[in-house]
């Protein structure tokens, strides 16, 4: 009798926990429908034949009501221009022979122009190297001459989707390239390749790779230089934010992201995040994770910046241009030349940078986990009862036997 | 049944030698010193102290892997999931040797070859370890901790052998703590010394790399060459005191019969199912604790393995306090439902907090050392004497069964999933414990609660059956050779020398039956 209850019992308790997990992860990871956007992408908007190297990607990332244009060049340094617009329906105006002059602003154009409602670009300027003899990672000395990126041979953009590989080489390159890769996405997710940041629909992903390009010295350490201007409110601080959840990068448990704001208090009105860590590998095992640092944001010259990019100086007028560095490798890491490949990767975006949260996996062994000694308490707690009181009535009827 | 009668007789012997045989040096014209004669307190010091250093090798590269982690991984280029294989090597061979550890040592060898043969696996070993590294080849390196495995659990059995054949009716307690105390010490040692040699061996060779590593490795089985010294002497003072006290060899009388595998009681497969699941949270998640600390909580490398070895460090002066305590109120069960859930909190607190280590690593020393002090004697309650060896030789067998494959699997989780992902995983495997020592709690309790009684009523009962005993041995007295071995012993005679393997502090007039079957696990 007691048995069958029981197995009764703990039918019901099953059943009963495997709707409080439902409702828990539904609520948890379901319950926030992620944000997406229609894509369309388009190689040189308006343009029959554009010269190499002077490429230009739109990607119009279409949301409810309003949009985001995703531009990326190769005119001059690789460069990412992002613009958010209040409507669904703004459109980008390039006039050719201007933009390939790189002298013009306003050669393209967002339209309607009031609809902007921010707008940034990064790019990225040069590659540095050193040599770090004592293995110290500071760069502060013995610097090569810097490859400037503007002045690289670019490949034509490979798109794949919303996917989109340029390659190019500096003329002092005997063999490698450097390569970038432009990810837009329609709705939130990871990435494949780790660091596996989360990307929502308001952000991009860029991945930079050094791939087989020699070191000028075995010690060599490499630096990239980023840069960023924008139309309101400047890339101005760089957070470092830390987080308990390393399940889709293993064991980084930090995210760095450089924001915008009007002020501190303000919302955040665009970003590039990234986790502190790079790569030695193409396709990565957790060994070949090598740290990374950045150095603090410094106000650069806007016009020296548009210089560098035809895209930036055909969208902006002015506008506010900082810079950092970000170094690869520290003191004891294994220095560049031991695989001769380094890759790194960076979220570009709109409004707050995304936030990991525990994954399904987490949750789940977590509520079992802790659920189940609970049932075991209850359940153990009745039969305890039903054991206490049966002995009793057995001991209750003896007298009359 | 001959292991049987050997036991008796040894045992009985043993009570009757400890007051005659102080007083049949060899030559009673000339008395040797103090410091020589092996039936005098002064000589037992010596031989104490050679005693603690036996183990002291093995303990201190045992956890040679945890303390250079980084180094390790950096230097032979690996994955977490294949340094964990240097800890699954360890725990393989003991699998299957935990069955036959005790009876290599009384039936092959005997306790001195023993001791010289398993502290030479253990040298050994560690020198193909070291090698292995030297040369950068990681198979070998796999070897070598597989034949260091083969002496390490073994030797651990050989050294209590040895404490109980010299300090039996002595000072056994003081000697097993003793011990204990040496074995954190080496680990304690280790933990926090080899980050300096590895780098002092940096500076010798100019750079770090894999040579780096190797010579680092060659250093620490200095210890382990150390050791094998001390089991030489040791032997060699043993044969002496056997030939000038006309005594027997030790011997662990460990009776082990895999037939009885069948006959265990729910209750002890619970048990089992708490020792696996509690233990393969701890020592895995301590060889991969360095990095974590670095990783996450930003510590030097110093200080990771400093915070790394607090539980070591805890566990010494608390195991005595806690085993006392358990001793005196009972309730072994509650105890171990109090163990498991604070370590439980502390895998949480690491795993979604940022809260100092230092708290999580401490709680963690704490729960661990109460957990071995309530729930190794539980095994001697749940099971009859006789069966207590093979029960003890199972228990440990899947332990080293578990540890084996969690290294690995946590080795792989970290390589895939992160450090969060095995925290949890670690969790998983706690609650697992915990869940089985809910289920001990309420079958203990229906079948009468013996488990988790409190040490009156244990007391009480006990001596309701000394009573009955000493009634029923004074009416057969003439058949009592026949009877004494058939009758079981009493409760307090069982718990006792249960305790004792622990290392609690026990009077010595309680701990007359006492056994040496103490096993590595028994001891960490």
């Amino acid at each position: 009798m007691a048995t069958a209850m029981e197995t009764r019992c703990s039918r019901v308790w099953s059943s009963f926990l495997f709707w409080v997990l439902g409702t828990l992860s539904q609520g948890l990871v379901g319950g926030a429908a992620s944000y997406t956007r229609q894509l369309s992408v388009e190689l040189n908007p308006g343009a029959p034949s554009v010269p190499l190297s002077s490429e230009l990607l739109h990607v119009r990332a279409v949301g409810n009501n309003d949009t985001l244009h995703f531009l990326f060049s190769s005119q001059g340094a690789p460069t990412l221009l992002l613009v958010h617009t209040n409507t669904s329906s703004s459109t980008v105006k390039v006039s050719w022979p201007q933009f390939l002059a790189r002298n013009t602003s306003g050669s393209l154009r967002v339209e309607p122009e009031d609809s902007i409602l921010y707008s940034t670009a990064v790019l990225f300027s040069r590659l540095l190297e050193y040599d770090d003899v004592n293995d110290t990672a500071t760069p502060t000395s013995n610097f090569f001459p810097p490859y400037e990126l503007q002045n690289f041979s670019w490949s034509r953009f490979n798109l794949s989707g919303p996917t989109a590989l340029v390659c190019g080489a500096d003329a002092n390159f005997t063999s490698g390239s450097l390569c970038l890769q432009l990810s837009v996405f329609e709705s939130e997710g990871h990435g494949n390749l780790w660091p596996r940041l989360l990307h929502s629909a308001n952000a991009s992903q860029l991945r930079v790779w050094l791939d087989g390009v020699l070191p000028r010295a075995d010690h060599s350490r490499f630096l990239l230089e980023l840069q960023a201007v924008s139309g309101a409110a400047p890339l101005s601080r760089v957070d470092v934010h830390q987080s308990i959840d390393d399940e889709f990068t293993p064991s980084i448990f930090k995210v760095s992201q450089w924001v915008s704001s009007e002020n501190s208090s303000s919302d955040i009105l665009g970003f590039v995040q990234w986790k502190p860590v790079a790569y030695r590998r193409p396709s990565p095992a957790v060994e070949d994770a090598t740290p990374c640092r950045h150095s603090d944001p410094r106000a650069q010259s806007e016009k020296a910046v548009a210089a560098r990019s035809g895209l930036i100086t055909a969208f902006f007028s002015g506008g506010e241009a900082v810079g950092l560095n970000v170094s690869f490798g520290l003191a004891g890491e294994p220095f560049y030349n031991s695989t001769k490949f380094l890759s790194w990767t960076a979220l570009v975006g709109i409004g707050s940078p995304p936030v990991d949260s525990f994954s399904p996996l987490v949750l789940t062994i977590m509520a079992v986990c802790l659920g189940t000694p609970m049932i075991l308490l209850l359940l153990g707690g009745v039969c305890v009862c039903l054991h206490k009181r049966r002995a009793a009535s057995e001991t209750a009827y003896e007298p009359i036997n | 049944m001959s292991d049987f009668e050997e036991n008796q007789s040894l045992l009985g012997e043993d009570d009757a030698r400890s007051f005659t045989g102080r007083r049949t040096p060899r030559d009673p014209d000339r008395p040797l010193p103090a410091i020589c004669d092996p039936s005098r307190f002064l000589h037992r010091v010596v031989v104490l102290g050679f005693m603690c250093f036996l183990g002291f090798g093995s303990y201190f590269c045992f956890d040679n892997p945890a303390a250079l982690q980084t180094q390790v991984i950096q230097d032979l280029n690996l994955n977490t999931a294949k340094f964990m294989q240097l800890y699954a090597w360890y725990s393989w061979p003991n699998v299957v040797l935990c069955f036959f550890g005790g009876f290599l040592i009384d039936r092959v060898f005997g306790i001195r070859l023993g001791t010289i043969i398993f502290s030479l696996f253990v040298c050994v070993g560690q020198v193909i370890f070291a090698a292995g590294a030297w040369v950068n080849k990681f198979w070998l390196m796999e070897a070598g901790r597989f034949v260091f495995g083969i002496g390490g659990e073994s030797l651990a059995v050989a050294q209590n052998t040895y404490a109980v054949n010299w300090f039996k009716g002595k000072e056994l307690n003081l000697v097993f703590g003793l011990q204990l105390s040496m074995a954190r010490l080496g680990s304690t040692v280790n933990m926090n010394i080899m980050g300096w040699v590895y780098s002092k061996m940096a500076d010798v060779f100019g750079s770090t790399g894999y040579a780096t590593l190797g010579a680092s490795l060659m250093i620490a089985a200095v210890t382990c060459v150390f050791s094998l010294m001390c089991a030489l002497v040791l032997g060699f003072l043993d044969k002496r005191a056997e030939r000038i006290l006309q005594k027997e060899q030790g011997k662990t009388g460990e009776v082990i019969k895999l037939t009885d595998v069948k006959d265990f009681p729910l209750t002890l497969w619970l048990i089992f199912i708490i020792c696996v699941g509690y233990y393969v949270a701890i020592f895995p998640f301590i060889g991969l604790g360095q990095v974590f600390f670095i990783e996450k909580f930003n510590f030097s490398p110093a200080e990771a393995r400093a915070v790394n070895s607090i539980v070591y460090i805890i566990s010494a002066p608390a195991s005595p306090v806690l085993g006392f305590m358990v001793d005196k109120t009972g309730r072994n069960v509650i105890w171990v439902i109090t163990a498991v859930v604070t370590t439980l909190a502390a895998h949480i607190m690491l795993a979604f907090t940022f809260w100092n280590p230092w708290i999580a690593m401490s709680l963690l020393g704490v729960s661990y050392s109460l957990l071995a002090c309530a729930l190794w004697p539980m095994v001697a309650f749940v099971v009859p004497e006789h069966q207590l060896g093979t029960a003890y030789g199972f228990m440990q067998s899947i332990q080293n069964l578990g540890l084996a494959l969690i290294a690995i699997a946590a080795g792989a989780i970290v390589d895939n999933k992160g450090y969060l992902v095995l925290e949890v995983f670690f969790c998983a495997c706690i609650c697992i414990a915990l869940i089985a020592v809910m289920m001990l709690y309420f079958v203990d309790y229906v079948r009468g609660g013996e488990l988790n009684q409190s040490a009156s009523a244990r007391a009480k009962l006990q001596k309701e059956a000394t009573a009955e005993a000493e009634i029923k041995r004074c009416t057969s007295k003439q058949t009592k050779g026949e009877l004494a071995r058939l009758a079981p012993m009493s409760a307090f005679c069982l718990r006792n020398r249960y305790l004792s393997r622990l290392g609690a502090q026990l009077p010595d007039h309680c701990s007359t039956h006492l056994s040496s079957l103490a096993y590595r696990s028994v001891l960490k």
